[in-house]
C-alpha cells in the first residue's frame, strides 16, 4: 500500500505541472541544483560527526559505556543486549543498523530482543545527525536544551512500546 | 554538540593510545571515507527531493499545505512566518512519508529562516529539531525490511507498540520543549509576558489571511459570492 504513495504523489504533481504550465523540466533542474551546494555545505559536519563515531565504535569506548549501561536497561525493563544499540541508534544511522542487523543473526527477528531491537530502532532517529545538519548553515552553536529532551523523550517512548511488545 | 564531538573524539583517541594505536588513524580517516560516500548518496537524494519539492512549490502546493496544517504549526511554532510554516510544513510531510533525507533539505531551509544571527538556538528552531529528532515516522520500512530478510515470520508485527513508541516519544518531547522554554528563557521572561498577551489576541500576531493589499475587492467579492448564492436560492 504505502509502496503506491509517493509514485502516485509523484505522478500527479507532474501531471498538474505539465497541464498548469508550469514547466516540470525546468523546475526540476532549479530544484536540483540547490542540492549541490548543500551537500557542500554541509559535508564538513559529516566528516565531522563520522569521524568521531569511527573512533568511538573502533576503539570500543561504545561498547564500554554500553556495559556501564546494562545495569541501566535493566532497570527499566529493557534487555541489557541492547545496550550498544540504544547507545549508537542517536549517533550513526549506519553503525546502529549494523548491529540491529548482529542482532537479528544472534538472537533471530522473532525474540523478545529482537522484537525489542525493531521498536528501538523503527520508533527513534539519529538524534546527533539531525542536530548537526539542520543548524550546519545557520549561526546557532548551541543547541542548548535540543539534545537532552529529544534523548529522554526517544528513551521513554522505546522503554513504554519495548514494554507494550508483551501484549503483541 | 561541540562539547559531545569533543569527548567522544578524545575519549576514544585517549582509549586507543592504550589498546590499538595503529587503529586510531585508520578508523577516522574510515570516518572520512564514509562522510565522502554519504554526501555523495546525499547529493542524488537531496538532487532528486529537491527537484520534486520546486515542482510542489512552483504549484503552490506547498501553500495550499501551510494553510492546512497552520493551526497545528503555528502553536507549535509560535514566532514563524508563512514562509517558515511552508518549509516546517514539507518537512513534516516528508518525515511522515519516511523519507527522512527529502526531510532534512526543508527542515534547513526552515533553520535558516529562523535564524537571528544569535549563536543560541530559538525555542521554535529546538522544537523543530526534537519533534524530528524523536521520529515522525509511522511505517519504518527498513526495519520490516530488514526483518523479513533475517526471516521473521512477521515481519511487522512490531508496528502497534513501534507507533505508540514514535508518538509517544513525539509528545513527550513537544511537552518537554514547552516546559524547558518555560524553565530556560528566563532572561525574557518580559518577552514571555509579551507573548501571552499575544497568545489571548492571536490575530495581531497571526492574521488568518495574509494581509491583502487590496481589501475593498475582497468586500466585493464576498458581496458577489453572496449576491449569486442568494439568486441560486431564489432558483
Amino acid at each position: 500500500m504505502s509502496a503506491y504513495i509517493i509514485p502516485v504523489i509523484f505522478l500527479v504533481v507532474l501531471l498538474l505541472s505539465f497541464a498548469r504550465r508550469r514547466e516540470p523540466y525546468g523546475g526540476f533542474i532549479d530544484g536540483a541544483r540547490q542540492a549541490v551546494d548543500l551537500t557542500i555545505n554541509v559535508f564538513p559536519y559529516l566528516l565531522a560527526v563520522m569521524v568521531a563515531v569511527e573512533a568511538f565504535r573502533a576503539s570500543g569506548a561504545s561498547a564500554y559505556l554500553a556495559n556501564a549501561l546494562e545495569p541501566v536497561l535493566g532497570a527499566v525493563g529493557l534487555p541489557k543486549e541492547l545496550a550498544e544499540l540504544m547507545f549508537l541508534r542517536p549517533v550513526s544511522g549506519a553503525g546502529s543498523l549494523a548491529i540491529l542487523d548482529g542482532i537479528y543473526a544472534d538472537y533471530g527477528p522473532d525474540s523478545y530482543i529482537g522484537r525489542c531491537a525493531s521498536v528501538i530502532y523503527g520508533s527513534s532517529e539519529t538524534i546527533f545527525y539531525i542536530s548537526t545538519i539542520y543548524f550546519s548553515q545557520s549561526h546557532v552553536r548551541r543547541l542548548r536544551y535540543a539534545i537532552p529532551v529529544a534523548l529522554v523523550a526517544t528513551l521513554t517512548g522505546c522503554v513504554v512500546g519495548c514494554y507494550l511488545l508483551r501484549f503483541f | 554538540m561541540a562539547i559531545i564531538w569533543l569527548i567522544m573524539l578524545s575519549a576514544s583517541l585517549g582509549l586507543m593510545i592504550f589498546t590499538d594505536p595503529a587503529a586510531a588513524v585508520n578508523s577516522m580517516i574510515t570516518g572520512a571515507h564514509g562522510a565522502v560516500e554519504l554526501s555523495l548518496n546525499l547529493l542524488a537524494l537531496y538532487a532528486f527531493w529537491l527537484g520534486f519539492f520546486s515542482l510542489i512549490e512552483r504549484l503552490g502546493l506547498s501553500r495550499g499545505l501551510e494553510k492546512l496544517l497552520r493551526p497545528v504549526i503555528s502553536r507549535l511554532f509560535p514566532s514563524s512566518d508563512t514562509e517558515t510554516r511552508k518549509f516546517i510544513t514539507m518537512n513534516f510531510s516528508a518525515n511522515l512519508l519516511g523519507l527522512g533525507n527529502a526531510a532534512t533539505p526543508m527542515a534547513i531551509s526552515a533553520i535558516n529562516r529562523m535564524d537571528t544571527g544569535s549563536p543560541h538556538a530559538t525555542t521554535d528552531m529546538i522544537m523543530l529539531t526534537v519533534i524530528s529528532a524523536t521520529s515522525l515516522q509511522l511505517l519504518p520500512t527498513t526495519v520490516i525490511g530488514m526483518r523479513a530478510t533475517a526471516g521473521s515470520a512477521n515481519p511487522a508485527d512490531f508496528l502497534f507498540p513501534s507507533l505508540v513508541a514514535t508518538v509517544l516519544s513525539t509528545a513527550i518531547g513537544i511537552i518537554g520543549v514547552k516546559i524547558c522554554s518555560k524553565i530556560f528563557d528566563r532572561p525574557r521572561r518580559n518577552s514571555r509576558r509579551a507573548k501571552a498577551d499575544l497568545a489571548d489576541n492571536p490575530s495581531t500576531v497571526l492574521p488568518l489571511f495574509p494581509v491583502s493589499p487590496q481589501p475593498k475587492r475582497h468586500k466585493k467579492r464576498e458581496r458577489q459570492s453572496k449576491r449569486k448564492r442568494v439568486k441560486g436560492g431564489a432558483v
